[in-house]
């Protein structure tokens, strides 16, 4: 019967919920789904995780290479992300080239990551003019249940963060380069950020705001591009996103500043164990 | 969360000049110059579109960004984004359903802040074209250096040594924020300051709306 | 904010005056107004008119049709399907005219009508969920001035001009029709179809139709001497 009235009914049913002072999961407004996290689960890559938020489920493999620095830039190395949402992600994903989505979500992964500066990007330079590490991380979503960036942002941090480059050694006259994968020299991770995602609901003429919303709920409140995305490191913000979907009023922002600062500290928490337990099973 | 008004009082933006009716062929068509930066917008619909990207419950909306050189990128599929969103919710769709919208918006001049006087310029085109909407919005930027100083609406300079770029996309009905987007790291407070001062300084962006209308009124009636 | 008669309106304005005059009577909503659950909004840029007792609209500047119903259209016919016709007006997809709905018209007898004539026709329904539906009679099975518009020729422009011209207070055609005969019609889509005795004299009429579109009604009128005076010179 449920079913039905929500087919129905689709809006009813879900002010229906929100009326009552809770979310179609059994959540309450700024509650957070579990959040489970794997570290190094690609053996080929050289920095791995796996982090699931709720049923999001995504996947961020690093690899490695070397390269000439730009030009203009000689003293700095290159880190490319990229976000794939291949069709068994969501039935609104078709295969083909990437979708205007995905392309959005990882215009927005990498801004983020640049303005937390968390990465300095000398670090992965060898020899200035001659020789320089590019990262290729690549996050493939399995299963997208809305708030992707959010689990994005988290399992490429979680990579890096466990990720140790080789050491090189380059020789200027025969430009020779010899690569050493026993001696290794970890990635220097300044701070970890981490992205908060919000829905806005307009209900009553007032906005409620639902934290780590569900893909049904994103739908719900203006489709998967109108969340709002609070990022923060180091107690800094380094990013708010928001697209369209209901308007957002003062007294909320306070509101989702607040949970995401929350919630930034739970994650980086999580994040810490994991290397943790990772580099002392090693 | 209260901003003094006597701070408020003192802000200016880059002065303004827009021609609407710019086009001739299009539904809708303005060009807007916001200080040396320039955008032109064409508005097209409510039209015909092709069956499979018809929804019968809205009207769908297609936002194309062509930059003035260069292969369409990452970068513009990123602007499309925020305008179409932003649109999105403006544009009663709802009263077009199984049409479609174009909105095509063509870079002339960058000098910083193309991308709010896109937004602004895009909002003329919708007056211009006649699209029953909800609301106008209004964009507008600001940068803050290091010191923590907000500059409203900075030039090309200001913006070379901005610790960090903040755009907002205000609702001309009460004002409350459409859309949001930053660069750079800052503090909650600098956030929060910033948001403010770009919320008072959209009340001069709508009154350039209205001053425009106005002067086009008289050939309408 | 809240607006008043007269005024320069945006989307997003909302007019008190119009929701305490419909808690006494009806209220008639015109193009750009939209009633809402707190009151009557705006959604187009324009000027808000009033006219007694309780009629309200906003004078907007539009180039794109949206089919309204009642309104004379100018359409092409572009398909022949069955038992109608596909007759392109400007909107966002085509109008169907059935062939019954011609003067005369029955089962046996069908109009002539070929594809890629000029119909002037009347809106009979236009809702945003249905195709429209033009008919070529009115209710009492006379054709009037509706039907096929034979040789002419048509323009588009504005529909602000349309309303314009076709507006009693504007000299233009007033002062055209005494200047040189013509036969005109004009659609509500932005179609004016004209025909004329030369090609000179439709021209003529073109011209002075499309310049008024940014004229005061007095430039109208020394225009429109002006230009019949340069067409009787090159005559004589």
């Amino acid at each position: 019967m449920a079913e039905v009235y929500k087919l129905i009914h689709p809006v009813k049913h879900f002010n229906d919920y929100i009326s009552l002072n809770i979310r179609p999961d059994g959540r309450v407004f700024n509650e957070h789904r579990n959040i489970k996290l794997n570290v190094n689960s690609i053996k080929t890559a050289e920095a791995s995780a796996v982090v699931k938020c709720g049923n999001t489920t995504v996947i961020c493999g690093i690899q490695l290479e070397l390269a000439t620095p730009k030009a203009e830039q000689p003293d700095i190395g290159f880190l490319v992300t990229n976000v794939e949402l291949p069709p068994l992600c969501s039935s609104k994903s078709k295969p083909g080239p990437p979708s205007d989505h995905a392309q959005v979500t990882s215009k927005i992964v990498s801004d983020i990551l640049i303005n937390s500066k968390c990465i300095d990007l000398k670090d992965l330079c060898i020899v200035p003019d001659k020789l320089a590490w590019v990262l290729y991380c690549d996050m493939v979503c399995i299963d997208n249940d809305g708030s992707l960036v959010d689990a994005c942002i988290m399992t490429l941090i979680t990579s890096l963060k466990t990720l140790s480059l080789p050491s090189v050694t380059y020789d200027a006259e025969t430009e020779d380069i010899k690569v050493d994968p026993s001696v290794r020299k970890k990635l220097n991770v300044s701070g970890t950020p981490v992205a908060t995602s919000f829905a806005v609901y307009k209900h009553n003429q007032s906005n409620i705001i639902l934290a780590d919303p569900t893909a049904y709920e994103e739908e719900m409140c203006g489709g998967s591009g109108a969340s709002l995305i609070v990022c923060y490191n180091n107690g800094l913000l380094c990013g708010t996103h928001k697209f369209g979907g209901s308007n957002l009023s003062a007294d909320c922002q306070d509101v989702t500043l607040k949970t995401a600062k929350e919630k930034s500290a739970i994650v980086e928490n999580v994040i810490n164990v994991c290397k943790q337990d990772y580099e002392s099973n090693k | 969360m209260v901003t003094d008004n006597a701070d408020l009082t003192d802000f200016k933006l880059k002065p303004m000049k827009c021609e609407f009716n710019y086009l001739s062929k299009s539904d809708g068509s303005a060009i807007l110059s916001q200080g040396e930066t320039v955008a032109l917008v064409s508005v097209n619909g409510p039209q015909d579109i092709k069956m499979q990207s018809q929804s019968i419950e809205k009207s769908t909306l297609e936002v194309i960004f062509s930059p003035k050189g260069g292969k369409p990128s990452v970068g513009d599929r990123y602007k499309e984004n925020v305008i179409r969103q932003t649109s999105e919710t403006a544009i009663l769709g709802c009263l077009y359903p199984r049409t479609g919208i174009t909105v095509t918006i063509q870079e002339l001049e960058d000098f910083g802040g193309l991308l709010s006087c896109s937004v602004n310029c895009v909002c003329l085109a919708l007056l211009n074209s006649g699209v029953a909407m909800r609301c106008v919005f209004a964009a507008v930027m600001c940068a803050i250096d290091d010191s923590g100083n907000i500059t409203l609406d900075p030039g090309a300079a200001q913006l070379e040594t901005a610790r960090a770029v903040m755009n907002f996309v205000f609702d001309g009905r009460d004002r409350s924020l459409i859309t949001g987007f930053t660069e750079g790291n800052f503090s909650e407070d600098a956030y929060r300051e910033a948001l403010e001062r770009c919320r008072a300084a959209s009340e001069l962006v709508f009154t350039f709306y209205r001053d425009i209308v106005k002067k086009y009124s008289n050939v309408i009636g | 904010m809240n607006v008043a008669i007269d005024d320069v309106v945006l989307p997003g304005d909302h007019c008190e005056e119009i929701a305490t005059a419909g808690e006494k009577s009806k209220v008639i909503l015109g193009p750009g107004l939209r009633k809402e659950i707190d009151g009557v909004f705006i959604t187009k840029a324009g000027v808000l008119r009033k006219r007694a007792p309780n009629t309200f609209w906003v004078d907007s500047y539009q180039k794109r049709y949206v089919p309204a119903r009642g309104e004379n259209v100018i359409g092409i016919v572009t398909q022949k399907a069955g038992d109608i016709f596909r007759v392109e007006v400007g909107g966002s997809c085509s109008a169907s005219l059935s062939y019954l709905s011609f003067e005369g018209a029955t089962k046996k007898n069908r109009p002539s009508v070929k594809i890629g004539d000029v119909i002037y026709a009347k809106m009979l329904n236009a809702s945003k969920d249905m195709e429209p539906e033009l008919v070529c009679v009115d209710s009492h099975g006379k054709k009037g001035r509706l039907g096929v518009l034979e040789d002419g020729f048509v323009f588009k422009c504005s529909l602000n001009l349309i309303r314009k011209i076709l507006n009693p207070n504007c000299p233009l055609l007033g002062s055209l029709k005494n200047e040189w005969p013509f036969e005109l019609a004009a659609g509500m889509n932005g179609r004016i179809w004209i025909k004329a005795k030369t090609m000179r004299e439709t021209v003529a009429v073109g011209n002075a139709i499309l310049g008024s579109e940014y004229l005061s009604n007095e430039e109208i009128k020394s225009m429109c001497t002006n230009i019949a005076s340069i067409l009787a010179g090159h005559i004589s």
